[in-house]
This record gives structure tokens, C-alpha cells and sequence, in this order.
């Protein structure tokens, strides 16, 4: 998403990227970035909540107004909850046994499998 | 509320305070790791950065959204909300939809928080809906006739050489001033 933002950008089409992980796409570098400290998956706002949907699109907005360079950066100050406990849990190696290490790794395997086959699969 | 803040503010934190944002690179890494798996996935990185001023008012230019998300396909498996990780559900080249319509989009195939969020909103994932009302509110000119989707599960040569060009060309072909790019 962040390579689509940079190829609109570098011929004419003025771009905002969303999302939720800070330092990814800011390691990528684009030109404006909204980020939401909120899981992965809630780029467009928290769920069931219109008012969050609809205050997240207008801070991208003004974003696209009011960036004046490159890299420019927004945390939106919506909060995803009271409690940060959330932000332990996403693909945390610490928290996880080794019986369900073993097991997240056969299903890794076996979707890595599914997904090289539907690229291979010829075009319909 | 003005949401502006440098993103220097939110590395003031140290790395593990508990309200800091999360460090993904650091934590993907580990936990491929852990899993066994050698070299840690490469993101692109680039020193340089395009910059593209808005090239009309707001209130005057078409918007268009970008998404990650897949269509619904019923012949590949759950897609549903809380759905595992689902591969098959994955597509492989850009796609578009009519945005004056409700799409039926999925993120199953994307690596979302299945711990604290269902997807069973698409509105957190896919903002047509509030992109609409601020048409509607003239907040932006308008919202482009095609949504459009990227690819996920590319190699960075295929993204830049063969997605991103189509992007652009369905965007011109739209008469895109503006792009929305939501990432999953």
C-alpha cells in the first residue's frame, strides 16, 4: 500500500495512507501518513462506531490539506481503548507456549502453500 | 481537536511503555523467529519520498479509496468475521468496484488483530461510507466512480512494476486528484 502511495504520488495524485502500524510504513516512507494507535485492521476507525469512522476520514483529509512535505505524519488522538493491555497480544512470541508456537507454524506452513498456489493458478 | 503531532512524540515513550505504539518490525520479527523461519520478511525502505501538493481544493476533487481487502469469494472458504487467516481468499491482481454501490469486501486474507477486533464492520477497514457523506457534505468534491483494489503477497518488483502502474492508470482514467490508501 505504502509502494501505491508513493507511485500516485510521484506522478501527480496527492495520496494519504491509513493504517495502524506506525513504524512499518514509516520505515517504508510516504508521503502523508494517519496513523491510528488502534489494531490492526481499524485503519478507517473503531468498529460499530460511526462518529470514529467518520472523525478518522476527516483527519485524513485535512491531512492532504495541511502537509506541506514528505513524511509527514498524524496519530489521530482517537483511542482504541481506556486499557492499552491490547497492544501485548499481535503475533507476540513471548506470550504464546510451545505447543501453540508448533501449531501456529503448521498453519503458516500450510496457508504459504495455499497462497503460492492460487498465484501459480493461471489467470481466469 | 487537532490531531497534528510530530511522529517524534510518539517515540518520546520509551519502546515498552505500555501506551507507545506498537513496534511491529521488531515484533513480526520475533515471532517469525520463533516460528523457525530464517531471514525476517524485507520491507522496502527508501530515503526519498514524492511529494504531490493538492493540486485543487478539496471541495473540488475527486477522491478515490484503495484497499487491501479481497472480494467476497464463496467458493474459498470462511471470509467471514473472525474468520482464521485465509490464504486462498488472496488475489493477485487489481481489481475495481463501483463505488456507488456497497461492496461486499474481506480482510480473511490478511494478517488483521484476530484477538481484539472481528471484522465484522467493514467501515473500519473500507471508509465508503463516511467518504460519501463528506461528499454529500461538500467536504470533498466528489468520490471517484471506482474503488480499487491492490494486491497483497507481491513480491516488491511486481508491486512497483506491474500493480502500482495499473493503479494509476485506472485513477487517471477517473479523473483521481485524491487517493485514500488503506492498509490492513
Amino acid at each position: 500500500m505504502s509502494l501505491a502511495a508513493r507511485h500516485l504520488e510521484a506522478n501527480g495524485i496527492a495520496t494519504v495512507v491509513l493504517g495502524c502500524a506506525l513504524d512499518i510504513v514509516e520505515y517504508v516512507g510516504v508521503p502523508r501518513y494517519l496513523f491510528s494507535d488502534f489494531p490492526l485492521g481499524n485503519a478507517a476507525g473503531r468498529p460499530h462506531d460511526p462518529a470514529s469512522q467518520g472523525l478518522t476520514l476527516e483527519y485524513a483529509l485535512r491531512l492532504l490539506a495541511a502537509a506541506r512535505q514528505a513524511r509527514t505524519t498524524w496519530h489521530s488522538p482517537l483511542r482504541w481503548a481506556d486499557d492499552s493491555a491490547w497492544k501485548l497480544d499481535y503475533s507476540n512470541a513471548a506470550r504464546l507456549s510451545e505447543a501453540e508456537i508448533a501449531r501456529r507454524k503448521a498453519e503458516f506452513d500450510a496457508q504459504k502453500n495455499i497462497a503460492r498456489q492460487q498465484r501459480d493458478l493461471p489467470a481466469q | 481537536m487537532n490531531p497534528e503531532k510530530p511522529s517524534a512524540a510518539g517515540a518520546a515513550s520509551a519502546p515498552d511503555a505500555p501506551d507507545a505504539p506498537v513496534a511491529y518490525l521488531e515484533r513480526i520479527r520475533a515471532y517469525y523467529a520463533r516460528l523457525g523461519y530464517g531471514a525476517p520478511y524485507a520491507w522496502a525502505h527508501f530515503e526519498e519520498v514524492p511529494f504531490q501538493p493538492l493540486r485543487r481544493r478539496l471541495e473540488e476533487s475527486t477522491v478515490a479509496l484503495i484497499t487491501t481487502a479481497a472480494p467476497y469469494q464463496p467458493d474459498k472458504g470462511d471470509q467471514g468475521p473472525g474468520a482464521p487467516y485465509n490464504a486462498s481468499a488472496k488475489f493477485f491482481s487489481v481489481y475495481s468496484g463501483d463505488s456507488t454501490h456497497d461492496p461486499d469486501l474481506r480482510i480473511s486474507h490478511i494478517g488483521y488483530d484476530r484477538d481484539h477486533t472481528s471484522a465484522e464492520d467493514p467501515n473500519t477497514w473500507f471508509p465508503l461510507r463516511a467518504l460519501r457523506e463528506a461528499a454529500t457534505q461538500g467536504r470533498v468534491g466528489s468520490v471517484a466512480p471506482r474503488f480499487h483494489g491492490a494486491p497483497t503477497n507481491r513480491s516488491h518488483r511486481v508491486t512497483q512494476e506491474v500493480d502500482c502502474p495499473e493503479l494509476l492508470a485506472r485513477c487517471r482514467a477517473d479523473g483521481v486528484d485524491v487517493a485514500l490508501l488503506i492498509a490492513n
